[in-house]
């Protein structure tokens, strides 16, 4: 390992501890203001359990005896049932109290940070899901018959990739302070994220200014094309086709829609029946086995969907040269190279690492926010 | 010259509807219907279609109308400034060289649209043109 893939390494485990997982679909920021908090007691009316976020309503009594109803809002379904809560862990009539960020629109909405019954006077809906416990020693990366690493399961168990070491982008070693969803500590390190063309790190900066509140993943369920399906909480799973020679890679926060890389040896060709698919979220993919590690080329990406968390800009000239490497049974190192000469003024790279989870991919559908 | 505006704008917005008007990328790609009110040469209608390579943004003004081709065009992300310059013709084939001055607005949405102002040799008025 040289010294700028060590600190990159070292930067994407930092950013492991900082931010441990991209538990929301959409920045949290983005619709809260951390300035604007309240402490609430009510009566649940309802709980509406659906992606991409939960919501609890709840009747709350002001103080001259009229009744409000919030919207406490959650993480995901899948989050949620992750850390051991169901749809009806509250039922309607249940006393709550609730903390957390209000909406910054002045709407009655509040993110609910900390939420507890009153009836056990226990904390509810929080996320306690965590990455699977590695074991103590490494178990060696299962192969196949071509003696080439399994990105995928080697039984009938199943699993996926996911908990990635870090949900943000940024070129190696550049170190700038983030949070999950990629919202910067300080929006004047944009230009330290990458290296934009002027406009494009104008309208990552306007962006950044806005709270990442105009994401179309969020508002419009547009597909986590890209680098980004490896930045989703709900992971991705390979599904290795060596009759064919392609690899599908479903994607667990995109609506169960899938990428597929080709390893047939064809051009950027696209699918056989055309891109009527839409498979220009998830680009033209071929790819290739340097050694271990199996290195993906694409390009053919709309312009349709932000390519990362954290809203950096990309245009149709996008192509990434993905190298994924499975170090251990339990390990996906991911490195990518963006080139992308349309929004940046030279190439530039990223890495982070997934964990492998036994068992199916979660079932996730994004529902539009717009309204 | 009217019927064949609207043909061209109502083609346009066809193919838009089957397209979708979705856009992260360059803030000014893609297509823009609006107006240049006053403009006695061209009509107060126009179409904008603009696209970004890289380095430098092209475009046509009423492609298949008037077919009025950019010779500049920038944007200063500090601020959105928009400068647009083209030159056609006017109803007697002389030159007309046109500048349209304006910034973004909405800059997040698909439909963002550049508000400002055109000038000419012969003539200047507002401008406001949205991205469909």
């Amino acid at each position: 390992m040289n010294v700028r893939s060590a600190a990159h390494w070292c930067f994407g485990f930092g950013a492991a501890i900082m931010a441990p997982l991209a538990a929301a679909h959409h920045a949290i920021v983005a619709k809260f203001d951390e300035a604007k908090r309240t402490e609430l007691r009510g009566i649940v009316t309802g709980v509406d359990w659906r992606n991409p976020h939960v919501h609890v309503f709840t009747n709350v009594e002001r103080a001259d005896g009229s009744v409000e109803n919030w919207a406490v809002e959650l993480e995901s379904t899948v989050l949620l049932k992750r850390s051991g809560w169901e749809h009806d862990t509250l039922k309607p009539g249940d006393a709550i109290s609730v903390s957390g960020p209000t909406a910054r629109d002045g709407s009655r909405q509040v993110w609910g940070e900390r939420l507890v019954s009153a009836a056990t006077n226990r904390q509810v809906y929080n996320v306690t899901d965590s990455a699977p416990e590695r074991p103590r020693s490494p178990r060696p990366a299962p192969r196949g018959a071509d003696g080439k690493p399994l990105l995928g399961a080697a039984d009938a168990k199943g699993g996926y990739w996911a908990y990635p070491t870090s949900t943000v982008l940024q070129q190696s070693g550049a170190n700038v302070r983030m949070d999950k969803d990629g919202v910067l500590a300080r929006i004047s390190d944009a230009p330290r994220v990458a290296p934009f063309q002027p406009w494009a790190l104008g309208l990552y900066q306007h962006r950044q200014q806005r709270h990442l509140a105009d994401d179309p993943g969020f508002l419009n369920c547009k597909n986590p094309g890209a680098v980004r399906q490896l930045q989703t909480p709900n992971g991705v799973q390979f599904v290795e086709d060596s009759a064919r020679q392609r690899v599908f890679v479903l994607i667990g926060g995109g609506n169960r829609n899938y990428r597929i890389i080709y390893m047939d040896g064809r051009d950027q060709q696209g699918q056989v029946q055309g891109d009527d698919d839409n498979p220009l979220y998830y680009g033209r993919a071929v790819a290739h086995w340097e050694n271990d590690t199996f290195v993906v080329n694409s390009t053919g990406f709309n312009e349709d969907f932000w390519f990362t968390n954290g809203g950096l800009p990309h245009t149709d000239r996008l192509s990434l040269v993905e190298r994924f490497t499975r170090t251990d049974y339990d390990t996906l190192r991911y490195e990518v190279t963006i080139d992308d000469p349309g929004a940046y003024t030279q190439p530039w790279s990223s890495g982070w690492e997934l964990k492998w989870v036994e068992g199916e991919l979660p079932v996730y559908f994004c529902q539009d926010n717009r309204s | 010259m009217k019927r064949l505006w609207l043909t061209a704008a109502a083609l346009l917005g066809l193919g838009l509807l089957a397209s979708g008007g979705a856009q992260e990328g360059h803030p000014l790609k893609g297509s823009w219907l609006g107006e240049w009110s006053g403009n006695t040469d061209n009509g107060d209608n126009i179409l904008l279609i603009l696209d970004w390579d890289g380095k430098a943004i092209t475009g046509m003004i009423n492609p298949g109308t008037d077919n009025i081709p950019l010779t500049r065009a920038s944007l200063d992300p500090n601020g959105w400034a928009v400068k647009l310059e083209a030159e056609g013709k006017d109803k007697d084939g002389s030159a007309v060289r046109y500048v349209i001055e304006g910034k973004i607005e909405n800059l997040e949405l698909p439909n963002r649209s550049i508000n400002g102002t055109w000038s000419s040799n012969k003539g200047r008025g507002a401008f406001m043109a949205s991205r469909q």
